[in-house]
């Protein structure tokens, strides 16, 4: 062999693994962000994508920066997509996550800035006054992040991850106004007991599709979207937050526990067929297409039910109501920041990055998204909102309430810090709609797992 | 012709010749090692990295996003068979559920697969078209599939409306056939059993088609009808198919989850919940708990559990072969 042939062999395997590093390199992240004239931002919101890639239309024109929104859903997807990005470096520079959650916890693992320097106080006063302090470590946060376990370890008081962009709430009932009227109801029912009494209507005129759809699939929704805002207003602020607590006298194999339980058991007849087979969507879709006559949800339903193709003034909508002997009667809904901005840590466009979501608080800009993607925004719209955002918006926002008498979902304290809504909320479906449990078997197997939370604390 | 002058016994006596052992160049060696690199890489990051990490894993605690693993030796095993009484009933039920898609899904595999590989063998016409319409839940078998099957099982789905239109409507299911606890996991049965008739089938019908003939000639001759030969002699002879089918989908019903995840995610309540779905939904549906650790375990337990079934099969495949 002579040395040009030995050298041959060595020669290609050179090539194959230059070519091949050149071929791993295209791979690898890709610098778009060029002068920090382009951002990315990810999301888990579907409906927010072409209403924010308009509004970024408008920040081209003011700043000459590019946004690139992407989706990722459901916001499981979401958070392995974070997770994996987070790994290889790939993160974008702007992320919208669920508030007082994914937002800190990402911040704990150093995933996401701390925004505390950045938002001053000009920029917080544009929110409205009782979500100004979400997406910021409270006391609460902080004494949960000391829990062993806990998903928030390392955060310290004081710090800011994110910043609102929607709010609302759970617990709103949405309904078909034509079947309602059809059924004699033509007004929001006042009361738990009125509510019972017109799903008996409608369902008895409408005897295959005038139930119920919730998705019960995740079972936490017939839990935290249905039961609790009932229980808040028929028990009161203290006697609901002891339903958690390990006093088996207060908690759900208490007295007050198999009475929350037998009021909601109330509803049993009236879930449409096979809803527990449901994820959220599907059965938001099934109220959509006519299969069901109510529909449970959040203020973010109303974008779902009008991107597909439900019309937002044929909806009566209402928060779930208190019975009519319950401690708080007028019970309304509190609202609280259900998704936050906040700018991951490796953004090569930081003060960019803050530009956009300082632009996003403008109130015409605010009114825009809220208007395109039928979701509320964190900004006051002024006495009457819906000149800003439509009337079925305009609505939902009016009916939120404050203090003692409203509801609030986002407060969580009161639940141990391991606490998994999804396996308490399958333990509640054996009761309802399942109907393989009784009220007290199911009081006291809740508060068995509630307990076993508890230990862990 | 040239002819060998010498003895065989004088040829057979001499010694060998001493191997010859070349001395490769270093850029022979190079060359060699380099080509071997790509292949001993990959198995050292996808197999051994992977295996090592996951292993230690299953000792931590964390949530996959914060900077530091928890170390908490053995006690996420510990929780998940009886410490732990959130999780452990729940790893209880479903180990019982997997148990029974175990036992059931490569019996009733069996039960329809030989037969029907034994019609299929033994038809003259359409043979060819029939064969492709049986192998087709193989090759459509997807995500696609099982969300058409979910339409099919729901409640105003094509099955009670085939019950209602025969006159069976008593057997109807008004909450759909994945709604009712009674009926979930039975169906999500008989679903997994649809997607894996078509390779048992295949694997018989290649089994009875190399078979000799001449066993069944004689046979016949002997005057053995359809049902003694099928009994009593194919069956045994193709019992290593059998075999086969078992261990395959006794694996594949211990560690699949997909068609649970799409179809029922484990409901209604926990009533479909198995063993792989569990070990999923800790470490990517627990949002942003530190469960990683657990799910590890429950995948390193599901392990153990696989490797105790190879070597009962590999026991019992001795026995029968």
């Amino acid at each position: 062999m002579t040395h040009r042939e030995c050298i041959r062999p060595v020669l290609a395997v050179l090539v194959t693994l230059a070519l091949g590093s050149t071929v791993a390199g295209c791979g690898g992240k890709s610098d778009d962000s060029t002068g920090g004239k382009t951002l990315t931002m990810w999301t888990f919101k579907q409906p927010h994508v072409k209403a924010l890639q308009d509004i970024a239309k408008g920040f081209t024109a003011e700043t000459g920066v590019t946004v690139k929104i992407q989706a990722y859903t459901p916001d499981d997807a979401f958070l392995t997509k974070v997770q994996a990005a987070a790994k290889t470096g790939d993160l974008p520079d702007v992320l919208e996550g669920h508030a007082n959650g994914d937002d800190l916890t990402f911040g704990a693992a150093g995933l996401v800035d701390d925004l505390t320097k950045d938002v001053d106080a000009g920029w917080l006063n544009s929110y409205l006054p009782q979500v100004r302090v979400d997406g910021t470590v409270t006391n609460q946060y902080y004494q949960s992040s000391l829990a062993k376990d806990s998903t928030l370890k390392g955060i310290k008081l004081g710090q800011r991850f994110s910043v609102p962009l929607t709010i609302g709430t759970f617990g709103i009932v949405y309904a078909n106004k034509k079947r309602l009227a059809d059924a004699g109801v033509t007004t929001a029912p006042k009361t738990w007991e009125d509510f019972v009494a017109d799903l008996a209507k409608v369902q008895k005129a409408n005897p295959t599709n005038g139930g119920i759809s919730l998705g019960l699939k995740a079972p936490s929704t017939g839990l935290e979207w249905f039961l609790q805002p009932m229980a808040y207003g028929l028990l009161g602020s203290a006697p609901f937050r002891a339903l958690w607590s390990k006093d088996n006298a207060a908690n759900f194999s208490g007295p007050n526990g198999v009475r929350v339980l037998e009021t909601y058991g109330q509803v049993t007849p009236y879930w449409m067929p096979g809803t527990q087979s449901l994820d959220i969507d599907a059965a938001d879709l099934a109220f959509a297409q006519g299969k069901s006559t109510f529909d449970i949800g959040g203020t973010f339903t109303l974008a779902f039910l009008a991107q597909n193709g439900f019309d937002p003034a044929n909806v009566l909508t209402f928060p779930i109501p208190a019975p009519a002997a319950g401690a708080v009667p007028n019970l309304s809904l509190a609202p609280f920041t259900l998704t936050g901005l906040s700018v991951s840590s490796t953004s090569k466009n930081r003060s960019t990055a803050l530009s956009w979501l300082k632009y996003l608080t403008k109130p015409d800009v605010a009114a825009q998204f809220a208007k395109a993607a039928l979701d509320v925004p964190p900004i006051n719209l002024g006495s009457d909102p819906s000149t800003a955002v439509g009337p079925a918006l305009g609505a939902m926002i009016a009916s939120f309430g404050s203090g003692p008498s409203a509801y609030n979902p986002g407060d969580t304290t009161y639940r141990p810090n391991a606490y998994d809504s999804g396996v308490v909320g399958a333990a509640l479906m054996n009761f309802s709609p399942l109907k393989t449990e009784t009220a007290p078997v199911t009081g006291r197997k809740l508060t068995g797992l509630i307990n076993s939370y508890w230990a862990k604390q | 012709m040239a002819v060998s002058t010498e003895t065989p016994a004088l040829a057979a006596n001499r010694p060998a010749p001493a191997p010859h052992r070349r001395r490769y160049r270093w850029s022979e060696v190079v060359a060699g090692y380099a080509f071997l690199a790509p292949a001993l890489v990959l198995f050292a990051v996808l197999g051994v990295y992977t295996i090592v990490y996951g292993f230690s894993l299953s000792f931590a605690s964390w949530n996959g996003f914060s900077p530091h693993w928890t170390w908490v030796g053995v006690q996420n095993y510990v929780d998940l068979l009886w410490a732990d009484p959130a999780r452990a009933p729940r790893v209880h039920q479903a180990a019982l559920h997997t148990l029974a898609v175990m036992v059931a899904v490569p019996l009733l595999t069996v039960l329809i697969s030989f037969p029907l590989a034994l019609l299929l063998n033994s038809i003259r016409r359409f043979k060819t078209v029939l064969r492709s319409i049986y192998f087709l839940p193989y090759v459509t078998a997807g995500i696609a599939v099982y969300f058409a099957w979910q339409y099919i099982l729901e409640p105003g789905g094509a099955i009670n409306t085939l019950l209602r239109t025969v006159g069976l409507g008593s057997l109807q299911q008004p909450q759909g056939f994945l709604g009712n606890p009674s009926t979930a996991l039975p169906t999500m049965i008989v679903v997994t059993v649809w997607s894996a008739v078509p390779v048992s089938m295949l694997l018989y019908l290649a089994g009875l088609q190399s078979m000799d003939g001449n066993l069944i000639e004689a046979a016949q001759i002997d005057g053995a009808g359809w049902w003694r030969i099928s009994r009593s002699i194919l069956w045994p002879l193709l019992r290593p198919i059998t075999a086969v089918i078992v261990l395959l989908n006794v694996r594949d019903s211990l560690q699949g989850f997909q068609t649970f995840l799409i179809m029922t995610n484990g409901g209604p309540g926990d009533h479909t919940n198995v063993l792989g779905l569990e070990a999923y939904r800790l470490a990517f549906l627990a949002r942003l708990g530190p469960t990683l650790g657990l799910a590890s375990a429950l995948g390193w337990l599901l392990f153990l559990a696989a490797l105790l079934l190879a070597a009962v099969n590999l026991r019992v495949m001795r026995r029968v072969t």
